[in-house]
């Protein structure tokens, strides 16, 4: 089956700022994709190639077998685009929004007033379906406009979904019910970029990961793998204090696979046979007051995804990491 | 005949969509996110045309019927030229810095209709100015027209889409603050320094030959023409020059558009 997305050595610079360097990847159809990222990595600058707001340095981008550089108008039929700002409805109400983007999607009047009510009754905004949303963010909330857009986006089938950050502003419960409306786009064939900082969340759906890192991919495969991990292995979180130092960790009772630092977090991967070991050893350390508290629980992908991300040297922190070059 | 279905779903294919059926879509999307504003839209232009009749009527003691009537058939073009130069220029850097305009490019659509869309609903809006203008100065100055439709149904929808064209080219040509900065100046070119409400003879000779090649002042006596042909007379240099401006605007708009940055 041929890919909906191939991109091949895509490079993009703004100024000095290098947004997408060499970046290669792929979607298959019936396939989720997520693209992780700090802010800054990169994420919104690759879409905005994609459906041809931008124009890339070199390298290619294929959408459905059409070369989207040479022939965006042509390659933005295969694409439906979510992006990071909210979408246009203001003086619209959701299903009105939602029909009309049926209607410039191709569905029939009918097929879109069908679709606007299914997708009211599977993202469960239907008490909101038929009220109007008004400028400076008056009328609907800000979750809801975030789920009217991701309805306008998935409401006809479309070879190519490119989400960016959809779950942004949306409650615990309705975020389930957008992820498994994502998954279930894949399942129905099309190819889904899934752009997130959601690590934990978007595990679960997806098929394939990318990680960009100030414009580098620098991991992709499938969640097991990038997890490096066994499923067994466990996470071991240490709180320290606000000037606690990380030397707490110099040698350790157990076997450390990973060392990932976030801010006054220190997350150790340790084997699931060594769970009492840490346990003990954890507690000795708060008990001595060199961390605050800590917890124990399995690996997930946060942790590699951080391990992946967090700058390898702290000495020399690049500058690069703090900019936000890819707003469009 | 029989049925063929097979268990796998169907890949999903590209969109598409009649380019008459995609420009219906956008005009009523148009439409439905300006209706909450028309209302204000028209309480505008029923001031400014009260404002420009009645007010600069104040500045000219003892005005004499072919004053009032040169003011008075000048009003509606510079309501016109509001619109498109100030109202769609400030709509369009709005739409820039919260994300729709790069928000509707993205759609699978040929990018001139949303041109067309927009400029259509602009006519919509904007048309009436020339009957509000028409009425207030009945009403003030118990005026009376000699309409040549042709000329005046001409000259309305050609101001309107070089405003609305040239005013679209500003607002997607320059950086948001910028277009806003530049749409304020040009309300006071318009309503103070062009020859619309008073005759061009009033301005030095070079300003006059300025305004030969600027699009007020030839759209300004077209309209004219059109509302007391009794008076005044269309010249086809006045077309051409608002025409050139008109394609000129489109021409930017439309690149702007297309363009990936």
């Amino acid at each position: 089956m041929s890919d909906v997305l191939h991109v091949t050595g895509l490079t993009r610079r703004f100024g000095a700022v290098v947004a997408n360097d060499d970046v290669t990847l792929r979607v298959r159809p019936g396939e989720v994709v997520g693209l992780l990222g700090h802010n800054g990595a990169g994420k919104t600058t690759l879409v905005s190639q994609v459906v041809g707001l931008l124009r890339p340095d070199a390298g290619t981008i294929r959408v459905g077998g059409t070369d989207a550089v040479a022939h965006p108008a042509a390659a933005r039929r295969h694409v439906a685009l979510q992006p990071q700002a909210q979408a246009p409805i203001d003086g619209l109400t959701p299903r009105t929004a939602i029909e009309l983007a049926g209607r410039v999607r191709g569905l029939s009047a009918r097929r879109a007033r069908a679709a606007a009510e299914e997708l009211a009754d599977e993202l469960d905004i239907r008490p909101w379906l038929d009220r109007r949303a008004l400028p400076e963010g008056r009328g609907l909330s800000g979750g809801i406009r975030r789920l009217t857009a991701f309805a306008m986006t998935v409401v006809a089938p479309t070879p190519l979904l490119v989400l960016d950050e959809p779950t942004n502003d949306i409650d615990a419960s309705r975020r389930r019910l957008l992820w498994e409306a994502v998954r279930r786009r894949g399942d129905a064939g099309a190819g889904v970029l899934l752009v997130t900082h959601n690590v934990t969340e978007a595990e679960r759906i997806v098929d394939e990961l990318v990680v960009l890192d100030r414009g580098r991919v620098v991991a992709s495969g499938s969640p097991t793998r990038l997890r490096g991990t066994q499923d067994t292995d466990l996470r071991l979180e240490l709180q320290l204090p606000p000037d606690g130092a990380a030397d707490v960790l110099d040698g350790p009772p157990v076997t450390v696979l990973r060392t990932v630092r976030a801010g006054r977090r220190v997350l150790l991967t340790v084997p699931a046979g060594q769970a009492a070991a840490a346990v003990t050893w954890a507690t000795s350390l708060r008990d001595a007051g060199r961390v605050d508290g800590y917890s124990l629980a399995p690996a997930t992908l946060e942790d590699a995804y951080l391990a992946l991300t967090s700058p390898a040297d702290d000495a020399a922190p690049s500058a690069a990491t703090d900019q936000e070059p890819a707003r469009v | 005949m029989s049925e063929t279905r097979t268990a796998l779903p169907s890949r999903p294919a590209p969109v598409q969509v009649s380019q008459g059926s995609t420009y219906r879509t956008l005009l009523r999307w148009q439409v439905a996110s300006i209706g909450p504003f028309l209302p204000l839209v028209v309480i505008i232009q029923a001031l400014l045309a009260g404002g420009i009749i009645v007010g600069f009527g104040f500045l000219i003691p003892d005005i004499d019927p072919a004053t009032a009537l040169f003011l008075s058939t000048g009003a509606p073009t510079v309501l016109l030229l509001t619109i498109g130069l100030v109202i769609v220029p400030q709509g369009v850097a709005r739409a820039r810095t919260d994300g729709t305009f790069n928000y509707m490019r993205s759609l699978p659509i040929a990018r001139p209709l949303l041109l067309a869309a927009e400029m259509t609903v602009w006519l919509l809006i904007a048309l009436p100015s020339v009957a509000v203008g028409v009425l207030v100065a009945r009403l003030r100055y118990d005026l009376t027209f000699s309409f040549d439709w042709p000329v005046l149904v001409l000259a309305a929808l050609l101001v309107t889409l070089m405003a609305t064209a040239v005013g679209y080219a500003i607002a997607v040509s320059l950086q948001p603050m910028l277009a806003q900065l530049v749409t304020q100046v040009l309300v006071f070119f318009v309503l103070l320094f062009s020859p619309i409400t008073f005759p061009a003879a009033q301005l030095p000779t070079w300003f006059q030959n300025l305004h030969d090649v600027l699009p007020a002042r030839p759209g300004a006596d077209l309209l004219r023409a059109g509302l007391a042909s009794q008076t005044f007379e269309a010249s086809g240099r006045d077309l051409l020059v608002l025409a050139v401006w008109c394609v000129l605007g489109v021409a930017v708009t439309l690149r702007a558009l297309v363009r990936r940055g």
